[in-house]
């Protein structure tokens, strides 16, 4: 049996969130970015294990640095968010905590997934100091360019929604 | 009429569709797109996947804006209305393409966006770079103090060895490496004072000066260096500019003598021109220019721009050493001073060199009565010699101030290795003066300091005090000021300037003493 269940990629523009997506979906890379404005939407089915297959709908919204102005609508009806920010560029997780705040306020019940997209740029150690400070659990340091923990996480995410239906 | 416009403006635009509770497509009109009746409408796009929450939550209304849907190769940027229908079971809905419009709002976000994420990755560069900076200062200033500390004993020996009994050629061999060491002694200096004016540490101290007395004996000391080079000298002071001025004498000293120094380096045949001129008179603040001139070797047009380059510069372009520091400082000083440095050379002809300084007038233009007092050795000698103790850990340092005093003749010298012995033996023995290293274990100097000055026994709270240091930190002779102590002295010790010091300082002791008993004889 496959469910579908929709999923939210949040973060700051530039963060690699499209990128994530067509690496997932696509398997490919491209160094240009093009700012996408409000949402482009794919699905891919995950097969979690030999017996139960999920297709995620992904929503790739327009990235903010501002969580308050996020349209309602877009995030309505989410299973899950995926919150990615880019590791080489402290700017976009700085205001993890606030953002992380707003989200459990607004929707409560929705699980979020912490992704620091980018870490081919970074040492990864610098950054899990970084956010062992800022005392967030991230889930997964990934790379859209390198492929690195980029099926890993929607997998991830996949098995959740699983055991929470 | 408007059924055409309509069809044109509206139609072509614009997507009614209607579906059921399962998805499935109940009618549309497929201006847009074509959807089939019947067919499940998640299958035309996963947009519609949302429709279900619309229905689960019974969202009477609702809006979603600019989604992207590529169909047939196309990309369209769409504004999707929904609406639940009258029997609650069907879902009308609005497609809308905006893609015209949202072209445009795409093309000004990706400038915003790109702008603001190089703008950030610069700042996050910039501030990588000061954080080398400051270590690269710290390193620098750590450096030039551990370098600094066998330099000091190195200058203090070669004094004391001009002094021994030594052979004519032992003492021309003495000189050079005398002249290297203080070469040494004049880059680390400007390597500290670098790193300072990078670190934003050096600021500029006005005070009032004699000013024309402070330009004449600046003067005099290159007209005698530059008659040894054989070389002339022409030097002017206006007459329009007043004796006292306030301005920071000792950084205006700096870059004179650093523009002096380079003149004379380079200058080989001709000479060396120093005025000191002003265009405005009978005002509270004047501008003073001045400019050295010489007959030297010249500066390359191509180089003219990079002669001033900031250390860090020349560091990047691996251009260190060589020319020195010394125009850099200057360029840096002149900075500080709020002056522009400027520069005209003709490579093979000379180079001129000025600047201008806004001073201000001081309304006192009197000077002070100083009372002269007589140095004479001879009359030191022939008193009992003044007892001196020096508080100092490292034994060359102990025995480089041991061979001075005992050159100089004029005092005697005991030592006591730190701070916890000085306070000790002043108690045990009378001294005159003290003199204290500010580093020293078990007690420093500064400790040691403020013990002496707590202390019960007139004899001993009143004694003067010098601090004696490798470091030169304006906040450490601050610190020995508010320690208490009365003269503050830096290694390598300049033995004439040990001397003089301590010769004032007990002069005024003596006096004080005096005045000190008095009142107590009238109590
Ligand atoms: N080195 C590296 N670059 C990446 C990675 N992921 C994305 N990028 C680059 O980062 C830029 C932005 O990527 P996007 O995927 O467009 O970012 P976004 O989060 O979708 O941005 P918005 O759509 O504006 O919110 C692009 O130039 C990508 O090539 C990565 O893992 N490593
Ligand atoms: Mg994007």
């Amino acid at each position: 049996m496959s469910v579908s269940k929709k999923i939210v990629l949040l973060g700051h523009f530039g963060v690699g969130k499209s990128s994530l997506l067509r690496r997932f979906v696509e398997n490919t890379f491209s160094d240009n970015y093009v700012v996408t404005i409000g949402v482009h939407i794919m699905k891919k089915e995950v097969v979690v294990d030999a017996s139960n297959k999920v297709t995620l709908i992904i929503w790739d919204v327009e990235g903010t640095d501002d969580f308050t102005k996020y349209r309602p609508s877009y995030l309505m009806g989410a299973s899950s968010f995926v919150y990615v920010f880019d590791a080489s560029r402290p700017v976009t997780y700085g205001d993890l905590k606030f953002n992380l705040g707003h989200l459990k306020e607004k929707h409560p019940n929705v699980p979020v997934h912490i992704i620091g997209n980018k870490v081919d740029l970074v040492d990864a150690n610098e950054i899990k100091k970084a956010l062992e400070e800022q005392e967030v659990q991230h889930s997964y340091l990934s790379s859209a360019k390198t492929g690195e923990n980029v099926e890993q996480l929607f997998k991830d995410v996949a098995a959740q929604l699983l055991e929470n239906a | 009429m408007l059924d055409n416009l309509r069809q044109d403006f509206i139609n072509k635009t614009t997507q009614l569709v209607v579906v059921n509770r399962e998805l499935e497509v109940v009618d549309s009109d497929n201006n847009l797109f074509d959807i089939s009746k019947n067919s499940d409408i998640t299958d035309f796009h996963p947009f519609f996947f949302a429709l279900t929450t619309i229905f689960d939550e019974e969202l009477q209304e609702e809006t979603f804006f600019c989604v992207q849907m590529e169909v047939l190769g196309k990309h369209y940027f769409i504004d999707i209305k929904t609406y639940i229908g009258e029997d609650g079971d069907t879902l009308v809905l609005i497609l809308n393409d905006l893609t015209d419009h949202y072209k445009t709002v795409h093309q000004i976000k990706q400038v915003r966006n790109e702008s603001i994420i190089n703008f950030n990755i610069s700042q996050e560069l910039n501030q990588q770079l000061e954080i080398q900076r400051s270590f690269k200062n710290k390193f620098l200033a750590n450096v030039s103090h551990e370098i600094r500390t066998p330099l000091n004993s190195i200058v203090g020996f070669i004094s004391v060895l001009e002094n021994t009994e030594i052979s004519r050629e032992q003492l021309d061999v003495l000189h050079i490496i005398k002249d290297s060491s203080k070469n040494l002694v004049t880059i680390l200096d400007d390597l500290m004072d670098i790193s300072k004016i990078e670190a934003g540490k050096l600021d500029i101290k006005k005070r009032r000066f004699d000013f024309r007395e402070f330009v004449e004996k600046l003067a005099k000391t290159y007209q005698i260096r530059t008659d040894d080079k054989r070389l002339s000298f022409d030097f002017e002071l206006s007459s329009k500019i007043p004796r006292f001025l306030v301005g920071d004498h000792l950084r205006i000293n700096q870059v004179i003598v650093n523009l002096l120094e380079n003149a004379l380096k380079y200058t080989h045949q001709g000479g060396i021109k120093f005025s000191v001129t002003t265009s405005s008179v009978n005002a509270r603040r004047i501008p003073v220019t001045f400019e050295v001139t010489d007959t030297g070797i010249g500066i390359p047009k191509e180089k003219l721009d990079s002669i001033f380059d900031s250390f860090t510069q020349l560091e990047k372009r691996g251009l260190f050493g060589g020319s020195g520091l010394g125009l850099s400082i200057v360029k840096q000083l002149t900075d500080l001073l709020e002056s522009d440095l400027e520069v005209k050379s003709v490579e093979g002809e000379g180079s001129t060199f000025s600047f201008t300084v806004f001073m201000g007038v001081s309304h006192n233009q009197k000077k002070e009565k100083v009372a002269k007092k007589k140095r004479d050795k001879k009359d030191l000698k022939g008193a009992k010699r003044p007892r001196i103790l020096l508080g100092e850990d490292v034994e060359v340092n102990q025995l480089l101030m041991m061979r001075l005093f005992a050159d100089y003749g004029a005092y005697s010298l005991d030592i006591a290795k730190n701070g916890e012995r000085v306070v000790e033996y002043l108690d045990r023995f009378p001294y005159d003066l003290v003199i204290l290293d500010l580093t020293m274990p078990v007690m420093d100097g500064l400790d040691a300091a403020v013990q002496i000055r707590n202390s019960s026994n007139k004899k001993v709270s009143k004694l003067p005090i010098i601090a004696l240091t490798a470091r030169t930190s304006q906040e450490e002779q601050d610190a020995a000021k508010e320690a208490g102590m009365n003269a503050y002295l830096t290694k390598p010790i300049d033995a004439d300037l040990l001397f003089s010091t301590i010769e004032r300082l007990l002069s005024r002791y003596k006096r004080k003493d005096k005045v000190l008993e008095i009142s107590e004889e009238e109590e």
